[in-house]
C-alpha cells in the first residue's frame, strides 16, 4: 500500500505498514524529530501536528488514513529569520524550559489563535487541555499567548 | 582578584539561547539522535517482584532476525550504589523487583529486538515478596538482600541490618529528660506519603558506541561524571575508558541524577561493534521510575509554657525499593528538615531506608524535604492548636535565626526566615484562616516555612579567551531545562570579563573536555559551577591585565574590564579593546585561558551527635515561606487553590524572569504531588499507573499564577551571593496545601496525595 500526501509543502509517498503511526514515520523515515513521543496515548500533545489544517496527535494516526492529506509539522512553521507570532511571544516572555512540549504547544496555540484572536485566559487554558508541560506550570505560557490577543498583527502562518 | 567586578553587572533578564531551536523543533535531544546507522535495544524485565531465577536461556533469541548482541549479568558482574554497593545492573540469581532487567538485546530494529526479548527463556521459582514498609520490618520478614552483610560499604559508620539498608541518627541533647518534664505539652503525629513520578518528558535514553578501545556514551543525564564512574565500575573497566557527552536534556527533576540505562548500551556497543540506542518506553518510565519515595513520618514534640520547643523526637521510614540508591544518602536530610526550621532544645531523629521488593526510588526535586516539610508543618499547626497559639506567631517566634543551632549543631548565620515571614504577612495580612467561601465551600488559609540546602560539592571550569574577544566556558554542566547553562553561567562569566553574555560560548558537557563535576541537581549548578567559573575568570583576568598594563603603561590594579575593553578605572575610552590585548598576548605569552575549581570545605557541626550521615551540616541553607488559600467542596472533596504566594530566599537573583519560571513550574509540580499524583503498587509488585491516563499531572486548567517575592541578601557561599533557585520552589507546597485544607475542613490531614476521594472521606469522618 502506498500513501501519497503533502508534508510541509513537499509531495511525499509512503509505502510501508499502513498501521505505522504518523509519529514514528515522521521521526524515523523523514527524521523530522520536532514532534516528540512522550505518552504515546494522545494525552500529552507533544506530537501535535496539523492534518488538513487541524491539530492532531500524530501518535494516534495510522499512516493508512492519510492519503491525499496536507501535513504540517513544527519544522514547517516559522523560519530561521522569522518565527511565527506564537513562537516569538514564547521567546519574548522567556517561557521555554526543557522544551520537549513546546513544538506541540506551538502547533496547538497557533491554530487556536487564528480562530480565536481575542481569547480569555480560561479559553487558552481549555485549548491546552491536550498539551501537558512538566516544567513551566503553564501560566507564563498563557501570559505570552495573551500578549498576542488584540495585537496589531493577528496570528498568521509563517512558513518556510 | 575574585569579585573584582560589580556583582550587579551579572544581573539581567538574559533570554535563553536555546529557545528558538526548541520552539522550532530543531533541538536534538538524546531521543532524537539515533539515525539509521544505530542498533536499537530493549531490556527484558522481570515480571515478578521476588523470585529465584532457575533458568535464563538467551540462545533462542541470539539467532533471531536482526539480532546483533545480547547481554546478561555475566557481562556486568560489578555492583554499584550510594553508601553501599548493593546494586547489580542485571538480576543474576534473584529477582528483587517487578521490572528488574534480566537481559538486554540489540537488533537492527526495535521490533526485532522486542521479538527477540520474547524468545528468551526465563523460569522462576517465586518467593514471597515484601511490598510495604510494614511487611519489610515484620519480625519474620523475608530478606530482600539475604547477603547484605557481604556488600562493600562505600561510606562507613551507619547501622545496617536485614531489610534496613541504612540508618541515620541524630542525638543532640537529652530528649528523655525534656519529655519527662511536668511543665511541657507533648504533641505527637504520624504522617504518610506516596511516591511521585518525575514524568520528565524525555525518558531516560542513551546511545553508546565503542571507539578506539573506549566507550562513548551520549546520554540524557544530569550527572555525566556519575555515569562515567558507574559504567566503569559495573563493566570493570578503567574510568578513563569511558567518555560521556550530553545533548540537551528534556527534563530531569532528579530522575537523571543517577546512572540508569547507560551501562546496558555500553555493553551492547562493545559486543556488537555498532552504536546502540536504548530508550525507555513511557510504560517502562512509569513502572521503573526512580520516584520520590513513599514514607512514614512520626514526630513527637515537647513544648514549654513559653511556646518553645524543648525537645523533638522523630522517626522516618523511607522506602528505598529493591536497592539503596539515593535514599541511603537522603536519610541524612530528614534531620535537617525535621530538626531544622525551628529552634529545638534537644533532638533525637532516627531515619531508616528500608528495602522492599518494589522498583527502586531515587532523587526528585527537594527529595524527602518535600514530605518532611509537609509532616513538620502539619505537626507545627497541631502544636499551635494544642497550646492555643496563633500559627503565624508560633512560627515567627520559633524559626531558626542568627546564632541558632541546627539539627546537627551547626550555627546558622543571619535572620532569614523571620523577616521572610514578615514580608509575607505584610503583603498579605491574615484576616482569617478558616471559614466559608461566599459560594458555601470550606475556606482555609495557611502559611508555612521550609528549609532545604544547596547541594554543593566539587565542580571544575575552564575559560578560554578567544581571539575575537569572546570566551568559551568548558564545564560538565548540563542544560536540563532550568536555564542555568543558558542564563546564569554566561551572565556570571560575562560580568567577570566585562563582555556581553552573548559572547560567552557554553560548551555542552563532555567528560573528555571538562573536569570533574557532581552533576546538575540539588540547586548546585549556579553555585558550584558558577564559583568554579568565577575562579577560572579570575585567572583569565590576571593574565589579561598583566599584558594590558604593559601596553597601557599603568598598574594592573588600575584597570577594569568593561564593554569588551580594558579601561583605566574611571576613565572610559582610555584603554583598548580586549581583542587588541589578546593579540598582544598571543605574541608574548600565548593564548589566555584560566581554570577554576570549587568545593565547599564542609560546615562544622557538633561532634558525635550524628551517625550514618553523609554530610555533617548544611553548607548553604535555603529558606522558603509559602502561603495559600483553598476552597474545598464538602461533598466531592475537590480542592480549588484560590491563591498561592511564595517568598523565596535566593541570595542574589541573577535572572529574575528565569527564577519566576522555576517558581511557577516548581510550585505546580508540588500541587500535582499534593493533590493528584498517585503511584500505587499492586499485589504483584508492579506499579499500577502505567501511563498518563492513570497518573494525573496538573493541566493548564488546574493551575494559577503564583505570586512571588525574591528575598535577597541572606548569607551564601555562592558566587556573587547566589543560591540555587530551581529546586526549592517545590519544598513547602504539599505542606501549605495540607495545612490550608486542614484549616478549611477542621480535619487532621496526615496523608499525601490529598485526592478528592481522600478529602471527602476525611470530611465524612471515616478513617482513612
Amino acid at each position: 500500500m502506498t500513501v501519497s500526501f503533502t508534508l510541509n509543502g513537499r509531495a511525499r509517498s509512503f509505502s510501508g505498514d499502513p498501521r505505522a503511526s504518523l509519529l514514528e514515520v515522521l521521526r524515523d523515515t523523514y527524521r523530522l524529530t520536532g514532534a516528540k513521543e512522550v505518552c504515546g496515548e494522545g494525552f500529552c500533545g507533544a506530537c501535535m501536528v496539523r492534518i488538513d489544517g487541524h491539530p492532531a496527535t500524530a501518535c494516534l494516526v495510522p499512516m493508512g488514513t492519510l492519503e491525499g492529506s496536507d501535513l504540517r509539522t513544527i519544522e514547517g512553521i516559522g523560519t530561521e529569520a522569522e518565527l511565527n507570532p506564537v513562537q516569538q511571544a514564547f521567546v519574548d516572555f522567556d517561557v521555554v524550559q526543557c522544551g520537549m512540549c513546546f513544538p506541540g504547544m506551538v502547533m496547538t496555540l497557533t491554530h487556536f489563535m487564528k480562530d480565536n484572536p481575542h481569547p480569555t485566559r480560561e479559553a487558552v487554558k481549555s485549548a491546552l487541555t491536550g498539551n501537558i508541560c512538566r516544567c513551566t506550570g503553564y501560566e507564563r505560557i498563557i501570559d505570552a499567548v495573551m500578549s498576542l490577543s488584540g495585537a496589531a498583527h493577528p496570528v498568521t502562518e509563517v512558513q518556510p | 582578584m575574585k569579585n573584582a567586578h560589580d556583582p550587579s553587572l551579572a544581573v539581567m533578564d538574559l533570554p535563553r539561547r536555546d529557545a528558538r531551536d526548541k520552539l522550532r523543533g530543531r533541538t536534538r535531544y538524546t531521543v532524537d539522535q539515533a539515525g539509521p546507522e544505530v542498533l536499537h535495544a530493549v531490556l527484558l524485565r522481570a515480571t515478578v517482584a521476588s523470585a529465584r531465577i532457575t533458568r535464563l536461556d538467551v540462545t533462542p533469541a541470539l539467532t533471531m532476525a536482526g539480532v546483533h548482541a545480547i547481554a546478561t549479568h555475566r557481562d556486568a558482574p560489578g555492583l554499584h550504589g550510594i553508601g553501599i554497593a548493593d546494586h547489580p545492573i542485571f538480576a543474576s540469581d534473584i529477582v528483587r523487583y517487578h521490572g528488574e532487567p534480566l537481559a538486554v538485546i540489540a537488533a537492527e530494529t526495535l521490533a526485532q529486538a522486542r521479538r527477540a526479548a520474547n524468545a528468551v527463556i526465563v523460569e522462576y521459582e517465586a518467593m514471597p515478596p515484601v511490598l510495604t514498609l510494614q511487611a519489610a520490618l515484620a519480625p519474620d520478614a523475608p530478606l530482600v538482600h539475604p547477603g547484605w552483610e557481604s556488600y562493600e560499604v562505600l561510606h562507613p559508620g551507619a547501622t545496617r541490618g536485614g531489610n534496613i539498608a541504612w540508618e541515620a541518627r541524630v542525638d543532640r541533647g537529652d530528649t528523655d529528660a525534656a519529655f519527662a518534664r511536668d511543665d511541657v505539652t507533648i504533641v505527637e503525629g504520624t504522617y504518610d506519603v506516596g511516591r511521585q513520578n518525575h514524568l520528565s518528558f524525555e525518558p531516560r535514553a542513551v546511545i553508546a558506541s565503542y571507539e578506539d578501545g573506549r566507550f562513548h556514551i551520549q546520554t540524557s543525564t544530569q550527572a555525566p561524571w556519575t555515569v562515567k564512574h558507574v559504567v566503569a565500575r559495573v563493566l570493570e573497566v578503567p574510568e578513563s575508558a569511558v567518555r560521556v557527552t550530553v545533548p540537551a536534556v528534556g527534563g530531569g527533576f532528579g530522575l537523571k541524577f543517577d546512572c540508569s540505562l547507560e551501562p546496558y548500551a555500553a555493553i551492547l556497543a562493545r559486543k556488537s561493534g555498532r552504536a546502540v540506542s536504548l530508550v525507555n518506553s513511557r510504560r517502562e518510565e512509569m513502572m521503573t521510575c526512580l520516584c520520590r519515595e513513599n514514607a512514614e513520618i512520626h514526630i513527637r514534640s515537647a513544648i514549654d509554657a513559653e511556646g518553645e520547643i524543648v525537645a523533638r523526637e522523630a522517626s522516618v521510614l523511607m522506602d528505598c525499593g529493591a536497592y539503596g540508591g539515593e535514599q541511603v544518602f537522603l536519610t541524612t536530610m530528614t534531620a535537617h528538615t525535621l530538626a531544622g526550621n525551628y529552634r529545638l532544645g534537644a533532638a533525637k531523629i532516627v531515619t531508616r531506608a528500608v528495602y522492599t521488593n518494589t522498583p527502586p526510588n531515587g532523587a526528585f526535586r527537594a527529595c524527602n524535604g518535600v514530605y518532611n516539610t509537609f509532616a513538620l508543618e502539619r505537626h507545627t499547626d497541631e502544636i499551635c492548636a494544642a497550646i492555643g497559639m496563633d500559627p503565624f506567631e508560633f512560627r515567627r517566634r520559633n524559626v531558626i535565626g542568627d546564632g541558632d543551632i541546627g539539627a546537627t549543631g551547626q550555627t546558622f548565620q543571619g535572620d532569614v526566615l523571620a523577616p521572610m515571614l514578615d514580608r509575607m504577612v505584610d503583603k498579605y495580612p491574615v484576616e482569617r484562616r478558616s471559614g466559608r467561601w461566599p459560594d458555601g465551600r470550606l475556606y482555609g488559609r495557611a502559611t508555612t516555612v521550609g528549609t532545604w540546602f544547596i547541594f554543593v560539592g566539587p565542580s571544575a571550569a575552564t575559560v578560554n579567551l578567544n581571539a575575537d574577544g569572546s570566551a568559551t566556558l568548558v564545564t560538565a554542566g548540563v542544560e536540563i531545562g532550568s536555564g542555568t547553562m543558558m542564563q546564569s553561567l554566561p551572565q556570571i562569566v560575562a560580568a567577570n570579563l566585562g563582555i556581553h553574555p552573548d559572547a560567552v560560548i557554553v560548551k555542552t558537557a563532555d567528560t573528555d573536555a571538562a573536569g570533574r563535576d557532581l552533576g546538575v541537581g540539588g540547586g548546585r549548578t549556579t553555585v558550584s559551577i558558577g564559583a568554579a567559573s568565577e575562579a577560572a575568570c579570575a585567572e583569565v583576568r590576571e593574565k589579561l591585565l598583566i599584558v594590558a598594563a604593559r601596553l597601557l603603561q599603568t598598574n594592573a590594579a588600575a584597570l577594569v574590564l568593561t564593554n569588551g575593553r580594558v579601561e583605566v578605572d574611571g576613565k572610559p575610552g582610555s584603554g583598548m579593546t580586549l581583542k587588541a590585548v589578546i593579540a598582544e598576548a598571543e605574541l608574548t605569552t600565548g593564548p589566555i585561558a584560566g581554570s577554576g575549581a570549587f568545593t565547599a570545605p564542609g560546615t562544622t557541626a557538633m561532634p558525635g551527635c550524628a551517625t550514618g550521615h553523609f554530610i555533617d551540616a548544611i553548607d548553604i541553607p535555603v529558606f522558603a515561606v509559602h502561603d495559600c488559600e483553598v476552597a474545598v467542596d464538602e461533598i466531592s472533596g475537590r480542592c480549588e487553590i484560590l491563591s498561592y504566594r511564595v517568598v523565596q530566599d535566593v541570595g542574589r537573583a541573577l535572572n529574575r524572569r528565569a527564577i519566576h519560571g522555576q517558581i511557577q513550574g516548581g510550585v505546580v509540580q508540588g500541587i500535582g504531588y499534593a493533590l493528584t499524583e498517585e503511584v500505587t503498587i499492586g499485589p504483584d509488585g508492579a506499579v499500577d499507573q502505567t501511563g498518563l491516563e492513570s497518573y494525573r499531572v496538573p493541566l493548564a486548567g488546574d493551575v494559577l499564577p503564583i505570586d512571588f517575592e525574591l528575598y535577597e541578601g541572606a548569607p551564601s557561599l555562592g558566587p556573587l551571593g547566589t543560591k540555587g533557585a530551581g529546586e526549592v520552589p517545590i519544598l513547602n507546597v504539599a505542606a501549605s496545601l495540607a495545612c490550608a485544607i486542614a484549616n478549611a475542613t477542621g480535619k487532621p490531614v496526615a496523608s499525601l496525595p490529598m485526592t478528592p476521594e481522600r478529602i471527602a472521606t476525611l470530611i465524612a469522618g471515616e478513617a482513612l
